[in-house]
């Protein structure tokens, strides 16, 4: 059965972010710089499981989410497959982003969740997040999500790193090169293109999906309308901006 | 990125459509309105009302508008998790344009502003 058919919808879906979803599932079940298919599978599942999980919405109503007791609901099929560290972290990612700290992810890669890890699964819960969303958004029901492919994993750190900005170290402007050339084509970049580029496939995968759902980095240069899209380019980023505000997100 | 693209488009907006306000949506944008519940709503992830607010947007404005408004929606629920989790700074704090932008939103009280300021 092939994943993302939206024949049966009720609206006609641009073709290209089907595309764009299928690519990413057929990446999410394979083994990734950090974690096995299985491992990447079940931190897709824990971000379904995170939003119904009872102790994210009391921490999230507690003043500090940090010094507290407490377990999460998880994911039937994946408890057992990630460290409790990790499904904190798909969790929080989740329902309380705006609080996670340096500390928080100093003290967790202290006790074994590599920042290197913590990227890739971050870039994992929003990309699987954000393609839900959509699902939610048009009254759609969620994927099933892919079975896991056997593998080890690639331990693959970018050559250039420096730790100027964010949590995590990250490549810089002039840090593109050899295999990580493609990054930013445009021989520019900002902080949030760079934020997860401890594991360039991380970006790698924001890219194509973001494209799909929103626009390509190079038509993010255009302020007028886009072909195919349709909605012009005030429209969309009213949009943006709401959603983000919402989310009390000051970048 | 609303106020620079207003400004190449020579169009007049209100920016704070961004913090709720609908009678500001409807300042120089298309269906602003019903953009920004359905957006809302979306981002506030409460069915009831993404189910209301789809189908009025879908009434006046057609499946397409409504296809890429969920895109655009669905992004941006991602995209505010990667900069928060990460702890990405804004990368020019000193331009004019943007110092204007967070001064009249009120940026600064959103928690993850301490990823920039401290």
């Amino acid at each position: 059965m092939i994943a993302f058919d939206y024949g049966k919808a009720p609206y006609p879906i641009r073709p290209d972010i089907p595309a764009a979803y299928q690519a990413f599932w057929q990446r999410l079940a394979r083994p990734g710089s950090w974690w096995t298919g299985e491992q990447r599978v079940a931190i897709a599942a824990e971000t379904r499981a995170a939003l119904d999980c009872n102790w994210c919405a009391s921490r999230k109503a507690a003043l500090s989410p940090y010094g507290q007791e407490g377990e999460h609901t998880q994911y039937a099929q994946a408890t057992g497959v990630l460290s409790d560290l990790a499904v904190d972290a798909v969790h929080r990612v989740i329902t309380d982003q705006s609080r996670i700290t340096q500390h928080y992810v100093n003290d967790n890669a202290e006790r074994g969740l590599s920042k290197g890890a913590y990227v890739e699964l971050v870039g994992l819960v929003v990309a699987v997040f954000s393609i839900d969303e959509f699902h939610r958004a048009l009254g759609l029901g969620l994927e099933d999500l892919p079975q896991p492919i056997a593998g080890a994993v690639s331990e693959y750190r970018p050559q250039h790193l420096s730790e100027d900005v964010g949590f995590v170290p990250t490549i810089p402007l002039e840090g593109a090169v050899g295999p990580e050339a493609d990054l930013w084509p445009s021989g520019r970049t900002a902080n949030v293109m760079r934020a997860l580029t401890l594991v360039p496939d991380a970006l790698r995968d924001w890219a194509h999906i973001g494209s799909a759902q929103y626009l390509s980095f190079q038509q993010m240069q255009n302020m007028g309308q886009e072909d195919g899209r349709a909605l012009n380019r005030m429209q969309i980023e009213m949009i943006a901006g709401r959603v983000s505000a919402i989310n009390e997100c000051f970048y | 990125m609303l106020r620079a693209s207003a400004k190449t488009n020579q169009t007049e907006i209100d920016l704070q459509s961004i913090r709720g306000s609908a009678n500001s949506a409807t300042k120089g944008i298309e269906f602003g309105s019903l953009l920004l519940r359905f957006a809302e709503s979306v981002a506030r992830r409460d069915t009831v009302t993404i189910a209301a607010s789809r189908n009025a947007l879908l009434e006046s404005a057609g499946p397409l508008v409504v296809v890429d408004a969920a895109g655009v929606a669905a992004n941006f629920q991602r995209m505010v998790r990667i900069a928060d989790s990460i702890g990405i700074p804004v990368d020019d704090m000193n331009t004019e344009l943007g110092q204007q932008v967070r001064a009249e939103l009120k940026l600064e009280e959103f928690a993850s502003a301490q990823n920039t300021l401290s």
